[in-house]
């Protein structure tokens, strides 16, 4: 290659941003308006007003979170504290025999002390290490622990952020998937999560958010349902508080 | 008040029963039909093949017929439904738009005039039946008449209302479309047929001539007794009966 | 599409295909009306479904209208956020930046998540043709791949292949035999495509939504794999369809309720996931580098055109598809492309200009209107197909024989008395062929209908011909009308006269 990778980074950009203009220009004129810079009026911004204003109290909060998570094959789980959590983590990680382990580095499960319990299972927490190849410590882990950043009861959703202690694989890779949600992070509609990354704005976006209902599943081969086609297809919704 | 009759080419060709029935029923009420002979059809094949400037002739025969009319009552949705795509035929033509939205405003299906108009949903009939309905597309989806020809039928002494599996599956008909894709219509108006006969009703009902003449062709071509009637003809009989 | 289907030149022509396999009909049949019956199931339990399509519509409308300032503000919010933003006009040109991206990243195979654009770009064959290995990762498209045909259904692709099928194809890449048990199968399938994920060099997604004030992407999976293939590979390809812009985050809670509610009858897919550029220098996962291909490819064709430009609204959930009720007797591959189904029937003539290749699909509809009915935005599909067949006769395409018909029609229909005389020597011909009053013949013009059916014969009176009997009896015996009719029609003749000084039209009743 006689250019450098960034030279032809560099060479593509520049015709992009050159195309850009005459793509837009183009639009516009199909349009038949002069090219819009201003932002334009959007009287339907969101979901209809009634559905904004509908919220449900924590105990239904819980009750549809767990009716739905369930009726896509995950599980769920009721607990009052954290050491219950990591009562549950454990005898998990027996039951199933578990040998790979692979947690967040959150401060939640830090405290945990799953390294020093989990007795029978290597428990690597992602990104500690930077000589390692995460994604593949991720992709041999029988069990992924991750903190949810929220949850919504109405779809039976659980949301993860992407961070420098939060790898994507945690919640991607392993066979097994234990989510912790404390109670409070645990809303009524998908609109209370999204809107947040509208109040946020682009520069304090992580570069993945991810909205997890239930195992990975798929139907594609006649009709028959399958759990686990690519993603976990074992998943436990800790719902704790 | 001028309540004019908007018989549809097949009703007038083929099943002129229906338009009796219709006119008998409406007479009942003291509805005096007036019937323009100028009509012809209201231009669907041609509209819906393609053929706008031929649509549009047969059309103007429709917004001649009823220039002067308050209501225009129909025995088909879709040739009712035909006339609300009027504005978009003669959307370039600004004196024959107007025209054309003025029919549009006026226009009813039969069932439609019957229950929102005279504001009529037991005629008083009596027909002991086992009877199926068949939904009727472009009436149930263009103009919207769903519940009219159920609460009609319901009130009707006698009569067993057996649910059709897939009502609202297109019957097959569309049209020059079971001409030109008649494996594909031929098809679809054999499940139907399976579906009506799975009912084991003895009668079949619907709103348009068109699907009826389908589902009754398919009907008679297996040698099935299933009876094939228009809404108005049941109500009719079922008037003269009680 | 099988090769069997590529070489029938005709809709018609692949329908009899269809209609004569049995096995694909009852496919067909049986996934459809599982995805109809969800979809039905799940808006009843949301409620307000009318609320939320209109609410989805206005949403698409308005950024369709305005989509040079979206699209633009999407393009430079990815590019602050990291992402490589290229521009195609045309399928030809998104493979170049395609294989361009693929040579530089010295790729030796692409992982691939669902991607109906990619499915336009034939954009497999391209990358092999460089010798790179093109791995689709979605379960069903693994298989049509395997199978080296089209994906039937938008959202189901394998639609049309039996457990059996699928065996014999995954057990050729296996090299040992596979029961046709589908937890074998698709565990199969997990091995193998894990060692995918981890050794491509690229992992290539199409795009559900694309976010114009973050910048951000967003796809709706069910598997993982699109997770997968956005997540392990160095450099992430995405390939977006240029109207697929939403305004906002908040925007996406109306189509995340309209999408998979309308797809599958699911509250939400198992994986809904929002990607805003590459990973953070701090991150351990996620691609270095991340290139998002704008495409045209025909889109543009339809802004400006007040018949058309609604088809831009469309977010590809299939509801269409299981609505139809021509699809259900004929399947996807019958439509010859790679977008089948009522939105197929539309799309595919107006994305390629309806050249005349393509133009015959717009035939293959009863005009029913299920397609609308069933739309999450509203796209009124039964009137585009009516547009369509008009730009084909307008253009001077439309058949020659239907042409002559149809002048016919417009001559006898365009004067009530040459109806009547028609139908009096209608009368007179068809002592011909009446036998038992219906006619039976499967010669000339009514061989297609009397295959299935038979024809009534016509009486012998018309309405028009009993009329003034009818008349002047029913007159005679004519009661007066109840008041409270003659009030009500009163008051709407006044109400509509009214709406229609006022400009309103007057025309919305029913």
């Amino acid at each position: 290659m006689a250019d450098t990778h960034k030279q032809w980074l560099e060479k593509l950009e520049a015709e992009s941003r050159a195309k850009q203009e005459l793509f837009m220009n183009d639009i516009a004129a199909k349009l038949r308006h002069p090219r819009m810079y201003e932002k334009p009026q959007h009287p339907f911004r969101g979901a209809p007003d009634f559905w904004k204003a509908f919220e449900w109290s924590e105990d239904e909060r819980v009750k549809e979170f767990t009716d739905n998570f369930l009726s896509v094959g995950g599980h769920v789980a009721r607990l009052q504290t954290m050491d219950e959590a990591k009562q549950f983590i454990v005898d998990k990680a027996e039951e199933m025999s578990a040998k790979y382990v692979v947690r967040q580095n959150q401060p939640e499960l830090t405290a945990l002390d799953l390294e020093g319990s989990l007795t029978d299972s290597q428990v690597s927490v992602w990104n500690t290490d930077p000589e390692q190849y995460w994604r593949a410590r991720a992709a041999e882990a029988d069990f992924g622990i991750v903190m949810a950043d929220h949850a919504v009861a109405y779809t039976g959703s659980v949301t993860v952020l992407s961070a420098e202690n939060k790898g994507r694989s945690v919640s991607l890779l392993p066979a097994v998937l234990i989510i912790i949600i404390p109670i409070e992070r645990l809303k009524t509609r998908l609109g209370e999560v999204l809107v947040t990354f509208d109040e946020a704005g682009r520069g304090q976006l992580p570069a993945g958010i991810h909205f997890i209902s239930g195992p990975s599943r798929s139907s594609d081969i006649e009709n028959d349902l399958t759990i686990g086609v690519h993603g976990p297809g074992i998943v436990y919704a800790l719902l704790v508080g | 008040m001028k309540v004019s009759l908007f018989i549809t080419c097949l009703s007038d060709a083929l099943y002129p029963r229906v338009g009796e029935a219709m006119v008998r029923l409406l007479a009942k009420y003291g509805v005096s039909l007036q019937f323009p002979t100028v009509q012809t059809c209201c231009g669907q094949p041609a509209y819906n093949s393609g053929y706008w400037k031929e649509a549009r002739d047969s059309a103007k025969t429709i917004l001649d017929a009823f220039e002067d009319s308050d209501f225009v009552i129909s025995p088909s949705g879709s040739c009712t439904g035909m006339i609300h795509h009027y504005p978009k035929l003669f959307e370039d033509d600004p004196v024959m738009l107007e025209r054309a939205k003025r029919l549009q405003s006026k226009a009813y299906e039969f069932t439609q005039f019957l229950v929102q108009v005279l504001g009529v949903t037991d005629v008083g009939a009596a027909f002991p039946h086992k009877v199926t309905y068949h939904p009727s597309c472009h009436g149930s989806r263009i103009l919207g008449v769903k519940d009219e020809p159920l609460a009609l039928i319901n009130n009707v002494k006698g009569l067993e209302l057996v649910p059709l599996p897939f009502a609202e599956d297109c019957c097959g008909f569309g049209g020059t479309f079971a001409v030109k894709m008649a494996d594909i219509s031929g098809a679809m108006v054999t499940e139907k047929v399976d579906h009506v006969l799975e009912t084991e009703a003895e009668v079949l009902v619907g709103l348009d001539m068109a699907c009826l003449l389908n589902i009754a062709g398919n009907l008679r071509y297996r040698n099935e007794p299933v009876r094939v009637m228009h809404l108005a003809e049941l109500l009719y009989e079922g008037v003269k009966e009680a | 599409m099988s090769a069997a289907h590529k070489k029938v030149q005709t809709v018609k022509a692949r329908a009899d295909l269809a209609l004569n396999d049995e096995f694909l009909r009852k496919a067909v049949r049986f996934t459809t009306e599982r995805l109809r019956n969800g979809k039905k199931k799940a808006t009843e339990e949301h409620g307000n479904w009318e609320e939320w399509r209109e609410r989805g519509r206005q949403i698409r409308l308005h950024t369709i209208a305005h989509l040079d300032y979206y699209l633009n503000l999407f393009v430079n919010n990815a590019r602050a956020n990291g992402v490589h933003v290229h521009f195609a006009n045309t399928a030809e040109e998104a493979v170049k930046l395609t294989l361009d991206i693929a040579e530089h990243a010295g790729a030796k195979s692409v992982v691939k998540s669902k991607s109906m654009v990619s499915e336009e770009l034939h954009l497999n064959h391209a990358l092999e043709s460089i010798g790179v290995e093109a791995v689709e990762t979605d379960l069903g498209e693994y298989i049509i791949q395997l199978a080296g045909e089209m994906p039937s259904h938008i959202v189901i692709p394998a639609i049309h292949k039996n457990r059996y099928q699928i065996a014999d194809l995954l057990s050729k890449e296996a090299g040992y035999t596979l029961p046709p048990d589908t937890t074998a199968l698709a565990g199969f399938v997990r091995k193998k495509l894990r060692e995918k994920f981890l050794e491509a060099e690229i992992g290539m997604t199409g795009c559900n939504f694309a976010i114009a004030e973050t910048g951000s992407m967003v796809l709706f999976e069910n598997e993982g794999n699109a997770r997968m293939v956005s997540t392990v590979p160095k450099t992430q390809i995405t390939l977006m369809g240029m109207e697929r812009i939403i305004p906002s985050w908040s925007d996406l809670e109306v189509m995340a309720t309209l999408l998979p509610r309308s797809a599958t009858g699911q509250k939400l897919t198992m994986y809904m996931s929002g990607i805003t550029g590459p990973r953070r220098p701090e991150d351990a996962d996620g691609p270095d580098e991340m290139h998002i291909i704008i495409i045209d490819n025909g889109r543009s064709l339809q802004l400006g055109d007040p018949e058309f430009q609604e088809l831009l609204n469309c977010i590809r959930c299939g509801a269409c598809l299981n609505a139809c009720p021509v699809y259900r007797h004929i399947g996807g591959h019958a439509y010859g492309s790679t977008y089948s189904g009522p939105i197929g029937a539309v799309l595919t003539p107006s994305l390629n200009k309806n050249i005349a290749e393509w133009d015959d699909v717009a035939n293959a509809s009863s005009l029913c209107g299920a397609c609308y009915e069933a739309c999450p935005v509203k796209i009124p599909l039964h009137d585009m197909l009516v547009y369509l067949r008009r730009r084909k006769v307008e253009s001077g395409n439309g058949n020659k024989l239907e042409s002559i018909g149809m002048q016919g029609f417009a001559t006898i229909m365009g004067n009530s008395s040459r109806l009547g005389g028609m139908l009096r020597l209608g009368k007179l011909g068809q002592k011909l062929v009446v036998r038992s009053g219906v006619i039976k013949t499967k010669l000339g013009p009514l061989k297609g209908w009397n295959t299935y059916r038979v024809t009534p014969s016509l009486p012998k009176e018309s309405f028009r011909d009993r009329w003034e009997t009818l008349d002047q009896e029913l007159k005679q015996g004519l009661k007066q009308m109840d008041s409270s009719m003659q009030n009500r029609m009163e008051e709407l003749v006044r109400k509509r006269e009214q709406e229609q000084k006022e400009g309103k039209g007057g025309h919305g009743h029913g």
